[in-house]
């Protein structure tokens, strides 16, 4: 039986992008996001549906996450993650209020796979666009795809074992979903993992350490998942796959990228909860294809090699 | 950038080898989508520059970046060796290039793009992608 983990969910992704004006054009115009604060070089970007005030930095120079930052129940439970992080090995760093823009204290880790993970208690409440008294259903001057929230990040690890012990151990995330070479030799090639009850707020599958696959977008449903690839059409965003559905999560979506070559995503349809019951979901590396594209059932070249 | 004067605005020759495939190359325009626009498909990934996926051999010419590129992308011991990012290379002159070692250039069937590699090759199935 999973624990319950005291990590919320994922609250900002922190990129880097080449351009920041053509950054600023995909994420605010083409996906709707708000600019909620900017400073030379740097931007700090909201969706409409998001309570805090930010969830996307981006900074010019260069392309891949700099970090990711989950929000975490309380001060207690940063200081047993602190606790359990080194415990296993991790290096561990803390970081004061205001050092994140509008972002409280948190603690700083180095996964075992080089990516960096804050941890933090509190951001700047803002409210969302509709907000919390007898709110519309959206809000009608969305601009663009309107994403509703970033939802989970994919990442890429050369010791995929280790990161899902990690995962579990310390920060008491549960494998919704993962990919093994076999039954008979179930080695990991990736997993799916989850702090609540969404099919995954951090995934990671084989590859190199440090690198980002993806991070996505949470949309209505498949409509809006097919509105979004006509404004990619309209905005020569180049798709990497989609319109399609995932095997795993059974999710609805698009692969795209920013004009840095960062890859994007929308996601929409939770296809189920993850209930602290839940049993893993095992995906053979011989059906991985139909567990990544279910319609296409192949891998494109990119998608298995392409990491910023 | 380029000028909006001189050789630059020129329309450039781009030549695959040793496939022997030329496509023009119109003004502005990145060495990926001169090819892809022509019909033609290879190696690429996000096509903004960020994943080095569409790296190939510049033999002869010189090209410009329309966009900053990341040194880990494409790093400057690689710009030296002749190694070109064709997502975001313009070229200022004509220009020959070899795709990647275990790569190969594949056109798309039929009269869709009458204009592409097909309608070109007489009698020749060239359907392989």
């Amino acid at each position: 039986m999973g624990k319950t983990s005291a990590v919320i969910r994922l609250g900002y992704v922190h990129l880097r992008v080449t351009d920041l004006e053509d950054a600023r054009n995909h994420y605010s115009n083409t996906l709707g996001m708000e600019v909620v604060h900017e400073e030379p070089g740097k931007l700090w970007l909201k969706c409409w549906d998001e309570w805090d005030h930010h969830s996307l930095v981006l900074e010019e120079g260069g392309v891949g996450l700099i970090k990711a930052g989950y929000k975490v129940e309380d001060t207690e439970a940063l200081a047993d993650f602190e606790h359990r992080s080194q415990q296993f090995g991790a290096t561990t760093g803390r970081f004061s209020a205001g050092e994140n823009h509008k972002v409280g204290d948190g603690v700083r880790i180095t996964l075992p796979s080089e990516h960096t993970l804050e941890l933090y208690t509190d951001m700047e409440f803002v409210g969302t666009d509709t907000g919390a008294i007898n709110p519309e259903a959206w809000p009608r001057n969305a601009r663009g795809v309107g994403t509703h929230w970033i939802d989970h990040a994919l990442i890429s690890v050369d010791d995929p074992p280790l990161i899902e012990r990690f995962m579990t151990e310390v920060l008491d995330f549960q494998p919704a979903e993962r990919a093994i070479e076999s039954i008979e030799h179930p080695n990991l090639i990736g997993s799916w993992m989850s702090c609540g009850e969404s099919p995954h707020d951090l995934a990671f599958i084989k590859g190199p350490n440090g690198k980002l696959h993806h991070f996505a977008y949470h949309l209505e449903d498949w409509g809006a998942i097919l509105r979004a690839g006509d404004i990619f059409s309209m905005d020569d965003v180049p798709v990497d796959i989609g319109p399609t559905r995932h095997g795993i999560t059974r999710g609805t979506t698009i692969y795209f990228f920013d004009p840095a070559g960062n890859r994007n995503e929308v996601f929409a349809g939770l296809g189920y909860r993850v209930h602290r019951d839940f049993p893993t979901i095992n995906w053979t590396a011989d059906q991985l294809a139909k567990g990544i594209f279910y319609h296409a059932r192949e891998l494109n070249e990119a998608f298995t090699s392409v990491f910023t | 950038m380029l000028s909006r004067d001189g050789a630059a605005d020129a329309v450039q020759d781009l030549t695959i080898s040793p496939y022997d495939v030329h496509v023009e190359v119109r003004d502005g325009e990145t060495l990926l989508r001169a090819i892809v626009r022509k019909g033609y498909k290879y190696r690429y990934g996000c096509r903004r520059g960020g994943c080095g996926f569409c790296k190939v051999h510049l033999v002869i010419g010189e090209v410009a970046y329309e966009r900053p590129i990341d040194s880990r992308v494409l790093t400057d011991d690689e710009r030296v060796s002749g190694i070109c990012l064709s997502c975001r290379a313009v070229p200022l002159t004509d220009v020959v290039i070899e795709l990647q070692e275990g790569d190969r250039l594949r056109g798309i069937p039929q009269s869709v793009n009458s204009a592409g590699p097909a309608a070109r090759k007489e009698g020749k199935g060239d359907s392989d992608g």
